[in-house]
């Protein structure tokens, strides 16, 4: 994805943004059964594994070389991913943030997500395909603080909330993973 | 006052200390008195099956490459240059013909002969090479494709070391015509707990599951599982735990993989092949072993297999406090990718570091080692003593023999753990 993000309106921009930052919201205030109804029922949520990868000798001095991709285990590949998910997937995460018996989220987590560097690439009939980054921070009791930090890959399509989510690869940005669970809605 | 490990241990090992989590002399011991002297699992044959294929492991804290020869033997050496020390490979796994040190390029063959010193050609004095390559390991063998290594030489065959816990291997690893596959780098997940918990969790604690994971598992399906579910330490500090299902039990109630939801919700194709195994179990492993429904499996000292959500886990410590936890997804090596692809998810939805049901078990593991730092509770050790004496011989399965929720299956662990450490104690 090296070409500039399609010229879009103020308005476009703008309708964009305000999605991606009520999701935030949302997320952030534990209100997952509201942030359910952005998610398309068809939806793949994915996230690549991150390996470390050799260098390939024939690729020297070209941007693929070192390029992100090559280091994604992701849907295609023959590796396997840390989460290929569909919409029941993330239903039952939502079901089971509602349990007093889902100890690794009682007490919950703390968190706070920025998310910028909003980018419409494409669109295909209805469907747009937008890249954003974010920052979260979390804190729970009994663990020290942390961030996460990563890149979403999202199909949206219009809806009565601005867009539905129908697919959303997210690309996390760590080398071993240092953080209590890579299970968050991200 | 010096600790003695018969302080921490009891005779039948009920009662365990606190500190054989937290304490650092006790970790120091471990290394010495346990991964030094243990067959530790490295990798699988399937990640290596090409002339200079390798891939990166660890036994314990020390990092070794994993590759396959020009003369398409194994090989494991100490991942660090005999010049000063740096690792000589850095990517999870690949293919390659030399491991080259960054520093001054000495450079390896992937059988971890030192074939070049850049320098050497200014001087009049030629290191001689064969004394320099990277440091060997002692000792590799391989069973059905399971890679292990040992640092001690004198250490016993594998395949005495696993004793009958290859019964029980077999009843997975043999029900493929065309055996497994680990599927990719491993998915590495740093815990702030202590090695032995994740080891413990996986080698026969099944009946956490009914309170634990009570936000996920129905209890019901948890009662079941426990209602047909047998615990096994077929040698101790080893333990394998499944459900011997009915003779009389619908194929889709024993077939492996139908219980994940790639199984469940993957589509008939997905289901169909499942059966195709199942159907074929009973000829390939015997009648008892394709009755046999699995739970949780564990090598010792710490190689962990998931057979219900098929993963095979290492719990490589960091120090006392701190665990590098690996996990693969293993599916049958003759199976069509876009079917791998399905099944993969039967591990990753529930386990490794974005699971489900996961997130819950290191959340435990971490606060026990929270638990395990409280001074003031030395005199209150942990209380292993549940079902104590109440395993049983089995007249078609061997080893010792129990419910679930007896656990023998960890007495049998600390008490080869602290044998283990006693002698090299006082060394």
């Amino acid at each position: 994805m090296s070409e500039l993000s399609l010229q879009t309106t103020p308005e476009q921009q703008r309708a964009l943004e305000r999605f991606y930052h009520y999701e935030a919201r949302l997320l952030d205030a534990r209100q997952y059964q509201q942030w359910l109804t952005l998610v398309s029922p068809d939806i793949r949520y994915l996230m690549p594994s991150r390996v470390n990868v050799m260098v390939d000798n024939r690729q020297r001095g070209k941007e693929s070389m070192i390029s992100v991709e090559r280091e994604l285990e992701g849907e295609d590949s023959l590796g396997c991913p840390i989460r290929e998910e569909s919409y029941l997937h993330l239903m039952v995460r939502v079901e089971r943030a509602f349990k007093i018996n889902s100890w690794s989220e009682n007490p919950p987590a703390r968190t706070r997500r920025i998310v910028g560097n909003v980018e419409l690439m494409a669109q295909e009939g209805d469907a747009l395909s937008v890249l954003s980054n974010f920052h979260l921070y979390y804190a729970r009791p009994g663990n020290a603080d942390c961030i996460y930090s990563g890149q979403r890959r999202d199909l949206l399509v219009p809806a009565e909330q601005g867009y539905s989510i129908s697919r959303r690869e997210v690309v996390m940005d760590y080398a071993n993973i240092e953080v209590p669970t890579l299970g968050l809605l991200l | 006052m010096r600790l003695r490990i018969s302080d921490l241990v009891n005779a039948e090992a009920s009662l365990v200390s606190r500190r054989c989590w937290s304490d650092p002399d006790v970790y120091a011991l471990e290394k010495r008195g346990i991964f030094g002297r243990s067959w530790l699992f490295l990798g699988h044959e399937s990640q290596i099956s090409n002339p200079g294929d390798f891939v990166q492991a660890y036994m314990a804290e020390t990092p070794i490459i994993l590759s396959r020869g020009t003369d398409a033997r194994i090989y494991a050496n100490v991942n660090s240059c005999t010049h000063r020390g740096l690792p000589v490979c850095r990517a999870d796994h690949g293919n390659t013909k030399r491991f080259i040190c960054p520093y001054h390029n000495w450079s390896y063959s992937v059988e971890g002969d030192l074939v070049a010193i850049p320098q050497e050609g200014a001087l009049c004095n030629k290191p001689d090479k064969a004394q320099l390559g990277l440091k060997r390991v002692s000792r590799v063998e391989s069973w059905r494709g399971l890679v292990f290594g040992c640092f001690d030489e004198q250490i016993e065959p594998l395949e005495s070391y696993l004793g009958d816990m290859r019964f029980y291997l077999d009843a997975f690893l043999d029900r493929f015509a065309g055996g497994i596959e680990f599927l990719g780098a491993p998915h590495r997940w740093v815990i702030n707990a202590n090695w032995k918990l994740p080891v413990e969790n996986q080698l026969g604690d099944v009946n956490h599951g009914a309170f634990l994971h009570s936000a996920i598992i129905p209890r019901e399906a948890q009662d079941l599982i426990e209602e047909l579910g047998l615990s096994v330490v077929p040698r101790p500090g080893h333990g394998a735990t499944f459900r011997l299902m009915p003779e009389d039990s619908p194929v889709d109630d024993m077939a492996w993989g139908m219980e994940g939801l790639g199984g469940m919700f993957g589509g008939d194709e997905v289901q169909e092949y499942l059966r195709e195994i199942q159907a074929q179990a009973a000829s390939r492993v015997g009648d008892i072993r394709a009755r046999m429904k699995g739970l949780t499996y564990g090598i010792y000292p710490n190689l962990s297999f998931l057979w219900s959500n098929t993963s095979f886990k290492v719990s490589h410590p960091r120090g006392p406090g701190k665990v590098e936890y690996w996990s693969w997804a293993v599916v049958p090596a003759d199976a069509p990718d876009h079917i791998k692809k399905i099944l993969r998810t039967n591990y990753s939805s529930f386990f490794g570091p974005g699971g489900i049901l996961e997130q819950e078990d290191s959340e435990v593991w971490i606060q026990q080692f929270q638990g395990s730092n409280i001074d003031y509770a030395d005199d209150r050790p942990y209380y292993y003593g549940l079902g104590l004496g109440e395993e049983k011989v089995h007249p078609e399965l061997p080893g010792l023999v129990s419910v679930t929720a007896n656990e023998f299956y960890a007495r049998h662990f600390y008490a080869r753990w602290r044998d283990e450490l006693q002698a090299v104690e006082d060394t």
